[in-house]
């Protein structure tokens, strides 16, 4: 984690920018946990830790108060009411991050009324091109399955619906009336990145 | 054949008159009773009522005295929140990867936390069971009770960090696991089954699995085993392909594999071991009987040349589910004939 931030560093110094770096480096490298996924030779603590890099990374270049100037689009995230398993939602914010996504987090145990709103909020300053909720326990399943109709009660239904998570994907996205169900957040990104790709 | 002999014989690798079918039903029999869960959790001679409804009804082949997976961390000390009808969750984990650790002590199965209840459940399982059906415990493995006592990241990233630390902290989980287990053989389970989620591979590489967590294991069983469990049982959910093989070095001798791992790939990876699962748990809750029936009998004609095989669920089934769809796998289990 301290080598990624000092090499960071070292290639502001050299006159690298941040947008350069994120795109080159970071998500260069996320790549690469991407194929080992798709391997099935990957496991939490791996993502982790390079989570937890490229969060110090992204703090190095983006710090408190300041923004990236141009993401791939903003995407809201949760776990919701019922669930403070949020692990899962903490590692899809950090590959969501790493694949240069502009992240909103609504926290565990997350009402659906306070999920849409955060949605409604965004609305204001920029598009949100989707929501994901992570479940490790199938009790919030009938959550899950209103989520699109309070999304489409308030004009918001071209926001996509992403689930994931231990317990919810072992439904599928008909069942759980949403867009994509993913097998792991790379999963959830991939399905983003095909949807950025077709809107550009 | 009783089921308790249906058990032991099928761990044996030995014929019986029927396959063993375990439903592993534990907060669902209190939605089954129509009792609160968060009561369930928490009042043991309500549990066992609940679940011996639950065995009388269904008819399959063991009872569980299993609360949820923060006993033994509540009994260190974590601060837990109950919600009405829910699983508690862990508010406040006792300690922290920074923190200074003291002495650590381990928790007195009669006095600490909900441990007494467990263990009052499981005597009037056993009083009421007696030797019909297998009268099932339930102790967590040492890592995962390292991950509710520090947290899953703060346990993950210390075992980068600092190692040792994290190790010396594993040792303890592997006492207080222990301690408890011996507690619930003497209160008169006939095992406890050893529900270890934190240790899939899912979450931890393979090597630290085999180097960290095995050799604890190991001692576990081996301390189980001594005093007289019927069997040493597993439970990992997820994909447990890469650690599977190296089971029987830990004394296992039931192994649980989730619906994500293959019946071919089960049998392949560990020849040994009686198997059970492993119908995807949330089937019991979307899928139609009529599926849940199928599934049953595609995986006893896929053991049946085999044997070593229980009948059940790849994880709990979740307290959502239909009855009928409960019913459906113990039926097609019970009515079966090669």
């Amino acid at each position: 984690m301290a080598a990624a931030v000092a090499r960071t560093v070292q290639l502001r110094e050299r006159g690298a920018s941040p947008e350069s770096i994120v795109t080159q480096g970071v998500e260069a490298a996320m790549s690469t946990l991407d194929a080992k996924c798709t391997l099935e030779q990957f496991n939490l603590l791996e993502i982790m830790l390079v989570g937890r890099a490229v969060m110090e990374v992204m703090k190095s270049l983006f710090p408190p108060g300041t923004e990236r100037a141009s993401t791939k689009g903003t995407v809201v995230i949760a776990t919701l009411e019922g669930d403070v398993h949020d692990l899962g939602k903490n590692i899809l914010k950090m590959v969501l991050v790493g694949n240069g996504y502009r992240v909103v987090d609504c926290g565990k145990d997350c009402p659906l009324e306070k999920l849409v709103n955060a949605v409604e909020r965004e609305l204001l300053t920029s598009a949100p091109l989707a929501v994901g909720v992570s479940g490790l326990i199938t009790a919030i399943v009938p959550a899950v399955r209103k989520l699109k109709g309070l999304l489409n009660a308030r004009g918001l239904g071209r926001v996509k619906v992403i689930a994931g998570g231990a317990a919810l994907k072992q439904s599928s996205a008909e069942k759980l009336n949403v867009d994509f169900v993913a097998e792991s957040a790379f999963d959830g990104v991939g399905y983003l990145n095909r949807i950025v790709g077709e809107t550009r | 054949m009783n089921s308790l002999e249906r058990i032991r014989r099928t761990v044996g690798f030995q014929p019986v008159d029927r396959p063993p079918v375990i439903a592993q039903v534990f907060g669902g029999a209190a939605a089954l009773a129509g009792a609160p869960l968060d009561r369930y959790v928490r009042d043991g001679e309500l549990l066992a009522q609940c679940q011996l409804n639950a065995w009388r009804r269904f008819g399959y082949d063991a009872v569980f005295s299993v609360m949820d997976v923060n006993v033994e961390a509540e009994a260190a000390g974590a601060v837990l929140t109950f919600r009405p009808n829910q699983y508690p969750v862990i508010a406040t984990h006792p300690l922290s990867a920074q923190g200074d650790w003291g002495a650590l002590v381990t928790p007195d199965p009669q006095r600490a936390g909900r441990m007494p209840e467990m263990l009052r459940a499981l005597g009037i399982l056993r009083r009421e069971a007696g030797d019909e059906s297998l009268v099932v415990g339930c102790v967590m493995g040492p890592f995962t009770l390292t991950t509710q006592l520090l947290g899953m990241e703060a346990a993950l990233y210390l075992a980068i960090d600092d190692c040792p630390r994290l190790e010396r902290l594993m040792d303890f989980a592997t006492e207080v696991v222990i301690r408890f287990g011996l507690a619930q053989l003497e209160a008169g389970a006939h095992l406890p089954v050893v529900f270890d989620p934190s240790a899939s591979p899912a979450v931890i590489p393979p090597q630290f699995f085999r180097e960290f967590e095995l050799p604890r294991l190991r001692r576990v069983f081996d301390a189980l085993a001594g005093a007289g469990a019927v069997a040493n049982w597993l439970h990992i959910a997820g994909p447990v392909q890469p650690v599977l093989p190296y089971y029987p070095q830990a004394g296992v001798q039931i192994a649980n594999f989730d619906y994500c791992v293959s019946v071919a790939e089960a049998r392949r990876l560990a020849p040994t071991l009686c198997l059970d699962g492993n119908i995807r748990p949330l089937a019991f809750v979307d899928a139609s009987p009529a599926n849940i029936e199928a599934q049953a009998k595609d995986l006893l004609q896929a053991f049946g040349d085999r044997g070593g095989f229980i009948l059940s669920s790849g994880c709990e089934i979740p307290p959502e589910a239909s009855p009928l769809n409960i019913a459906a796998m113990v039926d097609a289990a019970r009515l079966w004939r090669h």
